[in-house]
């Protein structure tokens, strides 16, 4: 109870938050609309008036969240319009990205620890790979990968996706594989201990920690990454291409709808990643 | 057992329909304006030709004369001053139908903004689309002497999303919009017809070619494929005419093709209604003085023209001819 | 084809030399450090130049690097115009904003139990977002010009350096901070003296990630409406034009100013972070 009172008090001082920020942002478009048509209305007028608009400018939490159940549960969720399907799409999105995204960042951190030359060459350009605005690159993925015989945009998304997701992974990696201080080193040294077995026992333990709050942002990124490679390039299906579609229609409650979804997908990744990380911890006998 | 058989058959259909493979690469995402296509696929109008044919929906950031040039697809639906554009940057394409008669184009002002005609854009907020559908506007705005580079005494000009937001919050004083789309978005939105004042392209002489069927010059050379693109020509304009006699079936057909669920029968219902009043009055062959004025109109951009010759070749009257003769 | 082979050749040798290069003494000098990466570079562009020539890849599709530097050269004042509309106006003021805010936000969160318990998971959850989704309707507010971008990007950098922040406030270990207690050090004292600085290494942390998510906020939200000039804008123009020489030079543009911006925090956090280990090797 102690835990959960805290929270429901940010969270029930955001609401309120919002519902006063709806009312001042969405009264405008009532106020012109009286003007347009020459009456004039008092607040005691406008006030229900902005929280049941077709096209609000912020509309107000109870109708994102009859749209959002409406979405989850309002049809079957193999239908098209349901937004489970297209939440399940972007997670597989999600998903393939993450994965190619950790093993990348993995393996490129620990050959910029092993190797002084990769450290020297690659890392700059890693970083520097970071900063080319991938949405740019994307339709020029999916050409190319078309030319190379590649069907489908799943995979497109999924190398976009890994491209943002891989960089947290390698930065904390390769400071969590550098972080036994030379002490440490040395005390394996004068075990005897071999390069292998200094990276297994020594350096890997201790990135584990950095690794594992590196997952939280790479998911959070891979996500990212599928919804950029799902808004720009054939809305098609998934969350990113509803997001469009309510954005050209003018039908902001779709696109509220969709970003919500995201969020809580977003969540039960975290959640599942935090689990991991706690398992994981206390396999390794970390202390939390 | 019986599960192989139906493995078997499915088979022997397949390979059978990938003798005649056809990728069509839309302008944009799946919505009414591209009914005739996906009429023509859910009709069967495609397999009654031998065809297998995929259509792949575009989005803001799929140019589909990228996609073809990089091999991703057959045959492309592109506005003519974008396919001329492409053209002169040394991808060849040859419009071989054009499905459109007219342009759906418009300016849509509102009407406190003091807008009565175009000599009063200047100075004023002007929304345009980019992604090689800007020509239109920039063609249609040197012949009227207005500056686009937000010098005094011209425009200033906002690359507008893909919606009608700017005109609802009053950031720009006219915005583009299509007779088939925006426009009624704006409607939908609360404000009056009454308070607004349209431009139509067609109207101000200046409409440019819209939707057009576009293949690489290259591939039109070989017989088969040529073969193939009649068929598909010949398909898809049946596939129209049905659309607009059908206008109401083929929004729904349409909407059972959108992958995203969140198109709506409402606006696919009007969008296609409006459709229907642009591909009126074209069998698919190309109407030479059409294109024409679209090449001149694009010329005469005094100092910043979008293409700087006339183009040999970029349309062709060959699948047109064959696809009617029958 | 000679041409693609020419280039393989010409990375299998520039490989060879950097793999002499970083075990060599040179690696140890300032020009030796920076020799390396740029040899690569230089390979990865040769490399490039080669497949496209001698693959004959059509510039429609990707365009050789000697291409995109000669545009480059021509297009200078457009790019320069772009930069500071997209960079200078849009990206940098929202990056200090963000960075601003959520720094203080965990120092006031850090005071308040009740707050901290109850902000942290709602900040947790909210940086895990997929925040560029907001960009359409922050244009919709914002308006068109860079206010819109500074927006999207104050947003998208808020949350991962909170919580970076946040993680860092609680790292100093259990000792060290009883070692303030019994020194009668005050909060702010242990703020100031212990607790601050061992978050550090946290915080950069949090601003690097942030610092590649702001160019990618500026961008995008220039997707959704934008004045006729900004990096965003050039890019998804320029691809519907099939000027993709001009798209692959903004796409430098943004990789060089990305590239300093990332270095210029990097430069900071060794001046700031130089006692921890992960800074001596």
């Amino acid at each position: 109870m102690s835990r959960a009172l805290p929270v429901l008090t940010v969270l029930a001082g955001i609401v309120a938050i919002w519902y006063a920020a709806a009312v001042w942002m969405n009264a405008t478009w009532v106020f012109d609309q009286a003007e347009r048509a020459g009456t004039t209305v008092t607040w005691g007028e406008v006030i229900p008036q902005t929280m049941t608009q077709d096209r609000p400018l912020l509309p107000p939490p109870h109708q994102v969240g009859a749209e959002l159940w409406k979405g989850l549960f309002g049809q079957a969720i193999t239908s098209k319009r349901s937004l489970v399907y297209h939440a399940y799409v972007t997670f597989k999105g999600t998903m393939m990205g993450f994965g190619l995204g950790i093993i990348s960042g993995v393996l490129l951190a620990m050959a910029i620890v092993r190797f002084r030359v990769m450290d020297m060459s690659v890392m700059p350009w890693a970083i520097i790979s970071q900063t080319v605005p991938i949405v740019a690159l994307a339709p020029m993925i999916i050409t190319l990968s078309s030319q190379l015989g590649l069907e489908g945009r799943d995979l497109s998304k999924a190398i976009i996706a890994a491209y943002l997701s891989f960089f947290p992974v390698l930065v904390s990696m390769v400071k969590g594989l550098r972080s036994p201080d030379q002490m440490q080193l040395d005390l394996l040294r004068t075990y005897g201990a071999g390069e292998m077995a200094t990276f297994l026992k020594l350096r890997l333990p201790a990135s584990m920690p950095y690794f594992f709050a590196s997952l939280k942002v790479a998911v959070a990124a891979s996500l990212v990454g599928t919804i950029v490679g799902e808004l720009p390039t054939g809305a098609i299906e998934g969350l990113g291409a509803r997001m469009l579609i309510g954005s050209q229609f003018g039908e902001p409650l779709i696109m509220w709808a969709a970003l919500f979804a995201a969020a809580i997908l977003a969540g039960l990744l975290i959640l599942v990643v935090g689990f991991v990380e706690r398992a994981a911890r206390k396999r390794m006998g970390v202390p939390s | 057992m019986k599960k192989l058989i139906t493995a078997a058959f499915l088979a022997a259909v397949a390979s059978q329909a990938s003798a005649e493979d056809v990728k069509l690469q839309l302008k944009w995402v799946t919505q009414a304006q591209f009914a005739g296509y996906y009429v023509a696929q859910a009709k069967g109008f495609y397999e009654e030709e031998g065809l297998n044919v995929t259509i792949l929906p575009g989005g803001p950031d799929i140019a589909p004369t990228q996609v073809i040039a990089g091999g991703g697809a057959d045959v492309i639906v592109e506005w003519m001053p974008a396919a001329l554009a492409a053209r002169e940057k040394g991808l060849p394409l040859v419009n071989i139908a054009q499905p459109f008669a007219s342009s759906g184009m418009m300016l849509t002002c509102l009407k406190e903004s003091g807008i009565t005609s175009p000599t009063d854009f200047a100075d004023k907020t002007l929304g345009v689309w980019f992604f090689g559908n800007e020509y239109p506007f920039l063609s249609w705005m040197s012949q009227l002497g207005l500056a686009t580079d937000g010098s005094a005494g011209g425009v200033t000009v906002l690359k507008q999303g893909f919606n009608v937001d700017p005109l609802l919050q009053k950031q720009a004083a006219c915005i583009s919009t299509m007779t088939y789309n925006e426009y009624w978005q704006v409607i939908d939105a609360g404000i009056t017809e009454d308070q607004l004042v349209t431009f139509k392209y067609e109207d101000q002489g200046v409409a440019t070619l819209e939707d057009g069927l576009y293949v690489l010059e290259d591939k039109l050379a070989d017989p088969a494929f040529q073969e193939t693109m009649v068929k598909f020509v010949r398909a898809s304009m049946k596939g129209w005419k049905y659309a607009e006699a059908n206008s109401d079936e083929a929004a729904m057909i349409v909407l059972e093709n959108d992958q995203t669920g969140a198109q709506t029968e409402n606006h696919q219902k009007r969008m296609m209604g409006e459709i229907a009043k642009l591909t009126a009055g074209s069998n698919g062959a190309l109407d030479v003085a059409a294109a024409e004025r679209t090449v001149a109109s694009l010329m005469s951009g005094g100092s910043d023209p979008v293409i700087t010759k006339a183009p040999e070749g970029a349309w062709t009257s060959a699948i047109t001819d064959k696809a009617l003769a029958q | 084809m000679t041409a693609l082979w020419l280039a393989i050749g010409f990375w299998l040798a520039a490989w060879a030399v950097n793999v002499w290069l970083a075990g060599s003494r040179l690696s140890r000098t300032g020009p030796g450090r920076a020799l390396v990466p740029l040899l690569f570079g230089a390979t990865v562009l040769v490399l490039w130049e080669g497949l496209v020539r001698g693959l004959g890849v059509a510039p429609v599709i990707l365009p050789a690097p000697s291409v995109i530097a000669a545009k480059i050269a021509v297009e200078l004042p457009t790019l320069w115009q772009d930069f500071a509309q997209t960079i200078l106006k849009g990206a940098i003021p929202g990056f200090l904003i963000g960075a601003g805010a959520a720094f203080l936000t965990a120092i006031a969160i850090d005071r308040s139990p009740f707050l901290q318990r109850g902000l942290l998971p709602v900040g947790n959850f909210v940086a895990a977002l997929p925040i560029v989704g907001l960009a359409p309707i922050l244009v919709m507010w914002f308006g068109f010009d860079w206010q819109s971008k500074a927006a999207v990007v104050v947003v998208m950098v808020f949350f991962p350096i909170l919580v970076n922040m946040v993680a860092g406030l609680q790292a100093s270990e259990r000792m060290q901070r009883d070692l303030m207690a019994t020194w009668g050090a005050s909060y702010w004292q242990g703020l100031f003296k212990l607790r601050l600085p061992a978050a550090m290494p946290f915080l950069f942390n949090g601003l690097k990630i942030a610092s590649t998510l702001a160019l990618i906020g500026a961008i995008v939200a220039e997707f959704f409406g934008s004045p006729v000039y900004g990096m965003g804008f050039r890019i998804s123009t320029e691809v519907g034009r099939l000027g993709l020489d001009m798209v692959w030079a903004t796409i430098a543009v943004a990789a060089l100013a990305g590239s300093a911006f990332y270095g210029l925090i990097t430069l900071i956090e060794r001046g700031v972070t130089f006692w921890h280990p992960s800074q001596r090797h």
